[in-house]
């Protein structure tokens, strides 16, 4: 098949109404075709069962300890910087005592509220 | 060497066989699929050595998730899903570390390494797609693939893909336009 009716042939395979199968046979039979290289099979088989299940295990669930990590890690940084703002807001500077939420309360007030004298 | 018995066996057999520890049976999964997988993967990243490796990938993704396939869809359809996204993931990941170390763009450094090809008519051929194929968007990428490659309909593909029909078929129409461009530059 020439290169111009190739490029049609790749062009009218994508209409709405056309063949797809059809069109993938054509295509496949002007030499469009992917392969892997030989012994793949072998390869798949060699990675699954002689390496150990564990070793691709570990793999998997350290990447996703990984990903996992990423997701809280961004999570615990925006809550922290919320938390700050909403202290700078409602108390003002930060300070430690703001931090605990303190910055209203005085020592006398605390004992009256501890003892109830 | 794969016994004739297991050429038979319908897939569900085979998905059995295969969680109970049958190698052959897992063998004869990979043989009958790995062409589908090698058009998907292949399509997408282009003709080159580690899509190969994608293409274990998705074997071996597929081993140790076969315990959650249970039969409601194809198997073929549930090995290409993996397909998709490992490729897909592939892509995104090449494309920031490209973008990252301020290389020239992915896209562009495909050496094409085109399988032994009888006549250049044919090698011709298959250079026009992987190059066409290469210089689309992803997302229009993958919808060509599946429909030119794999030859399925526009159902399958959405089924593949998990998109709405009407979303496969806006999409087929702009890959098209944008196929048109590419082939008029080649």
């Amino acid at each position: 098949m020439e290169a111009a009716e190739i490029k049609k042939l790749l062009i009218r395979s994508l209409d709405s109404d056309a063949d797809p199968e059809a069109a993938a046979r054509k295509l496949e039979e002007a030499g469009v075709a992917f392969h892997f290289s030989k012994g793949f099979r072998d390869r798949v088989l060699e990675r699954v069962y002689s390496t150990g299940y564990t070793v691709i295990r570990k793999v998997e669930f350290i990447r996703n300890l990984n990903s996992a990590f990423y997701r809280i890690a961004l999570t615990g940084v925006a809550a922290i910087v919320i938390l700050l703002i909403s202290i700078f807001l409602m108390e003002g500077p930060l300070s430690f005592n703001s931090f605990l939420g303190l910055s209203d309360s005085y020592d006398e007030s605390i004992i009256c509220l501890l003892t109830g004298n | 060497m794969i016994k004739e018995s297991y050429r038979q066996k319908e897939e569900n057999e085979l998905v059995k066989a295969s969680l109970n520890g049958d190698k052959q049976a897992f063998g004869e999964i990979v043989t009958r699929y790995q062409g589908m997988v090698a058009r998907t993967v292949k399509g997408m990243l282009g003709d080159l050595v580690f899509a190969e490796d994608i293409g274990q990938e998705v074997f071996i993704k597929l081993f140790f998730s076969l315990s959650e396939f249970r039969g409601e869809s194809k198997l073929s359809t549930y090995i290409q899903k993996i397909a998709v996204n490992l490729t897909l993931n592939e892509i995104k990941r090449r494309k920031r570390f490209f973008s990252m170390f301020m290389l020239k763009d992915y896209d562009e450094m495909y050496e094409f390494d085109i399988a032994d090809h009888d006549t250049e008519e044919r090698k011709e051929a298959s250079e026009i797609v992987n190059k066409a194929l290469m210089r689309m968007d992803p997302k229009f990428r993958i919808i060509v693939a599946m429909r030119m490659l794999q030859g399925y309909s526009t159902k399958e593909t959405a089924e593949i893909l998990n998109l709405p029909i009407g979303t496969v078929l806006s999409r087929l129409s702009r890959a098209q336009e944008q196929l048109k461009n590419i082939l008029g530059k080649l």
